[in-house]
C-alpha cells in the first residue's frame, strides 16, 4: 500500500462508516487465516495484487467490481488468473469474497488489513502536524519521546500545515494533543477578549445607579 | 468616558505575561453528512452523549445520536457554513447557558447570546440546559398562590407556585394573552418571569417584548427567543435554557414563572430533528421519546422544601390545538404531565368572552390548595353555578315559558359571565377580585343592565378603592373573609348598589330620550 499517492480528494471524503466496519470483519479473518508467522507473507501478496495488478489493469480491476459480472464468472475469472500465480491461501480469500459480493471492498480490506497487522504488531500510526517540513533527526527525536510516552511503537506519518504557524500537533487515533502556535494564540484572544468585555461592564457599571438600572 | 490606555495595556500585559500555553488534548472526527441543521460524523469514538462539540468554523453541536459507526449531532448555529471534511473536536462540557442576576431584562437566544443590542451580558456562572429535576425529597406540596390577575383563573383554576398548568386552544384564542397577564401581573412582586419564545414568528416575539415593556414588566423578567427561522435545534434546546435560568434563581430560594410558548412547535423541531437523525417515527410520525422530552422538562418545575431555600418554578406551558382537537398525540401527552390545563375556546372567544376560558374542561390538580381563603370562599360554587347557567341557557332557547326562580338564576348567569371578562394587559389585584366575585355571586349586579355589568365593576372598585379602602385593606392583610369583613363589604355593596343605580337609570332615561 502506498502511502505517497497523490490526495484528490481528502481520504475520509465519501468514506463509508460501515464498509469500513465490514472491512475490518474480513481484514480480521485474512490475518487470522494467515497465522501469527505468515502474517508478513501474505499481506504482501495482497499489496502487490492491489498494487501490481489492479491498478495497472483497471478494466480487470472492474470486471471484479462489476455488478454485471455475475458471481460465477466472477469465480471463474479469479480461477483463471489468480490461481495459477497466487497462493492458495490468497486465491481462497479472494473467491470467499466474490462468493460475498464483497470484492468492490478489495482496497478498503487491505487498508484495514495493514492497521490491523500494525497493531498486532504492538505499532501504531501517529500523525506529526506541523508547520514546516522536518528533518530526519527531528523525526527520530520525536519518534523517541513519543515510544516512552505511548504503551506501543509509533509509526511516524508527518504532514504540513502551514496554517500552524508552529508548534506541533500530535493525532493518535481519535486524540489530538494540539501543541500549535495558532491554538494557543486563539486562547490568549479570547482569553483577552473575555477580560476587556469585564473591563467594559465593570466600566459601564460604575455610571449606573447602584440598584440597577 | 474614556478608557486609560494604560490601565488597559498593563491589563493586557499582565495577562501575556501569565498565558502559558498548554497542550490542548481533544477527540476529533470527520463531517462525512450534513443535513438541515445536523450532521453525521466520523471519529469521536470517545464521544458522550449530549456532549458539546465544536466544528472547525467556530459553530458548535450536540452529540445527539451515538451509533456503531458514526456520530449524529445537531448543530446549534449556522449550518451553513458546515462542509463534508471539516474536523469536528469534543469538548468535555454538556451544553450549558450563562445564568444570573445579569440576564434580568434582556432578550437572549437558546444560548445566552443577548438579542436586543444592550451590550454583552457579564456573568461568571453558567449552568447545564439539561439537569435532572428535583425528586420527592426535595420537594414540598404547592401550597403558595401565583396570582395571575385574571378572574376566570385565580377563581376557578387558580395556579400555586411549583405547579405545571397548561395553556391550551386553538391558534388565535388568546393563550399568549393569558401567559403575559400572568407575568404583568407580578410587577411590585418577588417572580422573575421567564418567557421562552419557541418557533414563533418573530414580529410576534417583538409585541411580546414590548408589551412586557410597555408594561413595566421587563425588570423582572427574560426572554428567551427561537423564532420559526431558527434552526431546529435552537427552538428544541429553547425550552430546557429557559428552565435551567430559572432554576438557578429557583436554586437561591427565589420565586420564578416559566412560560414555554409553545410546546407544540417544540415538539415539531423535535421531530424534524429525529427524523432527519433517522429515528424510527412514531404516532404522528413524532419519536418515540417525545413524551420524555416534554416530561422532563415540566419536571424541573417545582416547589422546593425549606432546606433548599423554598425556591419556586412554576411552568406555564403552552399548547396549540387544532380545531379545538385535544386528543391529538402532543396535547394528550402534556395535558397528562401538567396539574391541570387552562381550555381557551374559539367560539367564546368570537362570542366576545375574553379571556376565552371553557370553565367546565378547564381545572387546577393543586391549586386549590395555594387559593387564598377569602378566594376559596367566594368562587367556591362559582364553577359548578356556571356549569347549571350552561344548561339552563340550553334549555330556555327553546323558548320554554321559564318560572321567576329559573329566570332569576339565567339573569345572574348572563351578568357573571359578564363578571369574568376582562380587558387584556389589565390585570386585578386579588382583594378586587374577591370584592368583584362576591358581589356578582350575591347578586348585587342584578339589577344592572347585562351590558353595563363591566362598566359597574370599574366603579364599584373605584369606590371601594377610594371609600371603602378599610374593607379592602383587611381582605389584603388577613388574606380571608372573615364574618367583619363580610359585614362590612355587604354593606358597602350595598350602598355602591344604591348609587349606581340612580346613575344608571339617570343615563338610561337619557338614552331613551335621544332614541325617540
Amino acid at each position: 500500500m502506498s502511502e505517497t499517492e497523490p490526495k484528490t480528494r481528502p481520504s475520509h471524503v465519501l468514506e463509508d462508516p460501515s464498509a469500513k466496519v465490514v472491512a475490518r470483519v474480513y481484514a480480521n479473518a485474512f490475518l487470522n487465516a494467515a497465522g501469527e508467522a505468515g502474517q508478513a507473507e501474505a499481506l504482501e501478496e495482497f499489496t502487490s495484487f492491489v498494487d501490481d495488478v489492479l491498478r495497472p489493469n483497471p478494466e480487470f480491476a472492474r470486471l471484479l467490481t462489476t455488478e454485471v459480472t455475475g458471481r460465477e464468472e466472477k469465480l471463474g475469472l479469479i480461477d483463471r488468473v489468480v490461481a495459477p500465480t497466487g497462493s492458495e491461501r490468497f486465491t481462497n480469500f479472494l473467491r470467499v469474497l466474490a462468493r460475498h459480493e464483497r470484492l468492490e471492498l478489495l482496497p478498503l480490506i487491505l487498508g484495514e488489513t495493514w492497521l490491523e497487522h500494525e497493531k498486532r504488531a504492538g505499532r501504531q500510526r501517529v500523525i506529526v502536524r506541523t508547520a514546516a517540513a522536518l528533518d530526519e533527526k527531528r523525526l527520530d527525536g520525536i519518534r523517541e519521546r513519543l515510544a516512552a510516552a505511548l504503551p506501543f511503537e509509533p509509526i511516524l506519518i508527518p504532514e504540513v500545515d502551514e496554517t500552524l504557524v508552529g508548534g506541533l500537533v500530535v493525532q493518535i487515533g481519535d486524540t489530538v494533543h494540539d501543541g500549535s502556535l495558532r491554538t494557543r494564540i486563539r486562547d490568549l484572544k479570547d482569553r483577552l477578549r473575555e477580560r476587556y468585555l469585564n473591563e467594559i461592564q465593570s466600566g459601564r457599571d460604575r455610571f449606573s445607579h447602584p440598584e440597577g438600572n | 468616558m474614556k478608557f486609560k490606555a494604560d490601565e488597559i495595556a498593563s491589563v493586557i500585559q499582565k495577562e501575556i505575561e501569565d498565558f502559558k500555553g498548554q497542550i490542548e488534548t481533544a477527540e476529533v472526527g470527520r463531517v462525512v453528512e450534513v443535513g438541515d441543521g445536523i450532521a453525521r460524523a466520523v471519529g469521536l469514538s470517545s464521544a458522550m452523549a449530549g456532549e458539546m462539540v465544536e466544528f472547525s468554523n467556530g459553530t458548535n453541536g450536540l452529540c445527539f445520536n451515538m451509533e456503531e459507526n458514526s456520530v449524529g449531532i445537531i448543530i446549534l448555529g449556522d449550518y451553513l457554513n458546515i462542509q463534508e471534511g471539516d474536523e469536528i473536536k469534543t469538548t468535555g462540557q454538556l451544553l450549558s447557558v450563562p445564568v444570573g442576576e445579569a440576564m434580568i431584562g434582556r432578550v437572549i437566544d437558546p444560548l445566552g447570546n443577548p438579542l436586543d443590542g444592550k451590550g454583552p451580558i457579564v456573568t461568571s456562572e453558567r449552568r447545564p440546559v439539561e439537569t435532572p429535576a428535583p425528586g420527592v425529597a426535595d420537594r414540598q406540596p404547592v401550597k403558595e398562590p401565583l396570582q395571575t390577575g385574571i378572574k376566570a383563573v385565580d377563581a376557578m383554576t387558580p395556579i400555586g407556585r411549583g405547579q405545571r398548568e397548561l395553556i391550551i386552544g386553538d391558534r388565535k384564542t388568546g393563550k399568549t394573552a393569558v401567559a403575559l397577564d400572568t407575568i404583568i401581573n407580578q410587577k411590585g412582586g418577588d417572580v422573575i418571569c421567564i418567557y421562552v419564545a419557541c418557533g414563533q414568528r418573530s414580529a410576534s416575539v417583538a409585541q411580546v417584548v414590548e408589551a412586557l415593556e410597555a408594561n413595566g414588566a421587563m425588570d423582572y423578567s427574560i426572554v428567551i427567543s427561537a423564532t420559526a427561522s431558527d434552526p431546529a435545534p435552537l427552538q428544541y434546546i429553547a425550552p430546557y435554557a429557559g428552565a435551567a435560568i430559572a432554576e438557578y434563581f429557583m436554586y437561591q430560594g427565589k420565586h420564578t414563572l416559566c412560560v414555554y410558548d409553545d410546546l407544540t412547535k417544540q415538539a415539531q423541531a423535535y421531530r424534524q430533528l429525529s427524523l432527519l437523525m433517522r429515528r424510527p417515527p412514531g404516532r404522528e410520525a413524532y419519536p418515540g421519546d417525545v413524551f420524555y422530552c416534554h416530561s422532563r422538562l415540566l419536571e424541573r418545575a417545582a416547589k422546593l422544601n425549606a432546606e433548599l431555600g423554598g425556591g419556586s418554578m412554576t411552568a406555564l406551558p403552552i399548547i396549540e390545538t387544532l380545531e379545538g382537537e385535544v386528543s391529538a398525540y402532543i396535547p394528550t401527552n402534556v395535558i397528562s404531565i401538567t396539574d391541570g390545563q387552562i381550555y381557551l375556546e374559539p367560539d367564546l372567544f368570537f362570542a366576545g368572552v375574553r379571556p376565552a376560558i371553557n370553565v367546565g374542561i378547564s381545572v387546577s390538580r393543586v391549586g386549590g390548595n395555594a387559593q387564598t381563603k377569602a378566594m376559596k370562599k367566594v368562587a367556591g360554587s362559582l364553577r359548578l353555578d356556571l356549569a347549571a347557567f350552561r344548561e339552563l341557557e340550553a334549555f330556555a332557547q327553546l323558548g320554554t315559558e321559564l318560572d321567576a326562580a329559573t329566570q332569576r338564576q339565567l339573569d345572574r348567569g348572563y351578568r357573571m359571565v359578564e363578571l369574568l371578562k376582562q380587558p387584556q394587559y389589565e390585570p386585578l389585584h386579588f382583594a378586587d377580585q374577591v370584592i368583584s366575585i362576591y358581589a356578582g355571586t350575591k347578586g348585587y349586579f342584578d339589577t344592572v343592565p347585562v351590558n353595563q355589568v363591566a362598566r359597574a365593576e370599574k366603579e364599584m372598585l373605584q369606590f371601594m378603592a377610594d371609600e371603602k379602602s378599610e374593607v379592602r385593606n383587611a381582605i389584603i392583610e388577613s388574606k380571608e373573609l372573615s364574618s367583619e369583613t363580610e359585614d362590612a363589604l355587604k354593606a358597602a355593596l350595598a350602598e355602591f348598589r344604591d348609587r349606581f343605580k340612580a346613575e344608571a337609570t339617570g343615563g338610561l332615561v337619557g338614552e331613551t330620550a335621544e332614541t325617540a
